[in-house]
């Protein structure tokens, strides 16, 4: 007995302080607990809820991303197809206007040249006839002329009038021919 | 001098060194807890830093030992704070230095590594073990508590295993007290002998010493009371 109050001496052992650090841990324990342990375990748990949350918007946007990219090349495949579809379509309208102004072309000129050689021939009608009527007419000067000298009035309007039915009918057969 | 000096009393109240060092370690961390408080953000620094690495590694060492985790960290951490900035608070300047002249004329340092008061490490094993017990009874039921003392399978051998449990209870008790104590006191003792014979550089290489001592056997303290609960809270 006298050796363990010699240790509880030596060791400065006293109830009243033993009791005192007990409250006191008490204390810091509850302290702690409220004001430190429970607010760290709030942030770890919004931390947590929060890279959470930023992995699964990652991970949707990752997904987004490849949905507009196989979107963006489906569109693009489809642009391509209708491109190529458009440009052949108009290759070949293209072609076709081509061919029909050939044609058109091809159509009026020979219209213009049928419609330039009718006029020619017209032309060349009238002045037929119109050196027809002027040779007759010279004609009528010479004879009158060389017949004064020779024959009476009365031959000369025989043979005048003959000569001039004579050129007036071949006149007239060479306007015919 | 193992006891601690008595600096005045209050009553019948003694006021030990110690015993204000430790108003001074609940002031720090009382001023942790504020810091903490003030600046919680969701993207820590400064002091949250600390106290998160702290919280969350005896937090994760807790989870791989028992499922009662959120039993048991708290007093995990709590001591483990405690006895780390206590022993810590001894290497500074002040302690041993900074003295008091008592009613009775003793001149005695004011501050005093609170470790190296048995009634400190005694009352924190105290605390330790019967919280383990506390919590036992709680989870695992009283008749499992009772049966790993006190059995009658294959007699006489597990009664007398279970005799020894009973013993190996208080020998936690003292082992956990007197490691403590008795690593604090004797690095104290080194520190101020190696003081007295040179103050200058001689100190550095035990400073180091001891600060390495003053945080594993914080960790120590505070692993053996987890290790201790979980056995206790798993059933027998």
């Amino acid at each position: 007995m006298e050796i363990i109050t010699n240790i509880i001496n030596l060791f400065g052992l006293e109830t009243k302080l033993f009791i005192a650090q007990i409250i006191n841990f008490a204390i810091l324990l509850f302290i702690l607990k409220k004001f430190l342990y429970k607010p760290i375990a709030k942030i770890f748990e919004e931390r947590q809820a929060k890279i959470k949350q930023g992995l699964e918007d990652a991970q949707n946007a990752h997904k987004t991303l490849l949905d507009a990219n196989n979107q963006k090349a489906d569109i693009l495949k489809t642009a391509r197809i209708n491109a190529d579809k458009i440009l052949n379509n108009t290759k070949v309208s293209s072609e076709k206007m081509k061919q029909q102004s050939l044609e058109d072309a091809k159509k009026q000129a020979t219209e213009i040249i049928d419609n330039a050689k009718k006029q020619a021939q017209d032309e060349f009608d009238k002045i037929s006839k119109q050196v027809g009527l002027m040779s007759v007419d010279l004609s009528k000067k010479i004879v009158s002329k060389v017949l004064s000298e020779i024959f009476t009035e009365e031959d000369k309007s025989i043979i005048l009038s003959k000569a001039v039915d004579k050129i007036e009918n071949g006149s007239y057969e060479n306007t015919t021919n | 001098m193992l006891a601690p000096s008595i600096l005045f009393n209050i009553g019948s109240f003694p006021v030990t060194n110690t015993l204000i060092t430790t108003l001074v370690i609940d002031l720090i961390i009382v001023a942790f807890v504020v810091a903490f408080n003030v600046s919680m953000s969701l993207y820590p620094k400064g002091i949250q830093n600390i106290l998160e690495v702290v919280y969350e590694y005896f937090y994760n060492s807790t989870k791989d030992v028992s499922n009662k985790v959120k039993v048991i960290y708290p007093w995990v951490i709590t001591f483990f704070l405690f006895i780390v900035i206590a022993n810590l608070l001894g290497q500074f300047p002040g302690f041993e230095s900074i003295r008091f002249i008592t009613s009775s004329g003793e001149n005695v340092p004011l501050f005093r590594t609170a470790t190296s008061d048995l009634n400190v490490t005694i009352a924190f094993a105290v605390i330790s073990i019967f919280m383990c017990h506390f919590y036992s009874i709680k989870y695992t039921g009283i008749k499992s508590y009772i049966s790993r003392f006190i059995t009658f399978k294959m007699f006489p051998i597990f009664m007398f295993v279970g005799f020894l449990e009973f013993i190996g209870e208080f020998t936690k008790v003292i082992s956990l007290s007197c490691r403590l104590f008795g690593n604090l006191f004797a690095g104290e003792s080194v520190m101020s002998t190696v003081s007295g014979m040179c103050a200058f550089g001689l100190p550095l290489p035990f400073m180091c010493l001891e600060l390495m001592v003053a945080v594993i056997q914080a960790i120590v303290f505070a692993m053996l009371t987890m290790a201790f609960m979980s056995i206790m809270i798993e059933k027998h």
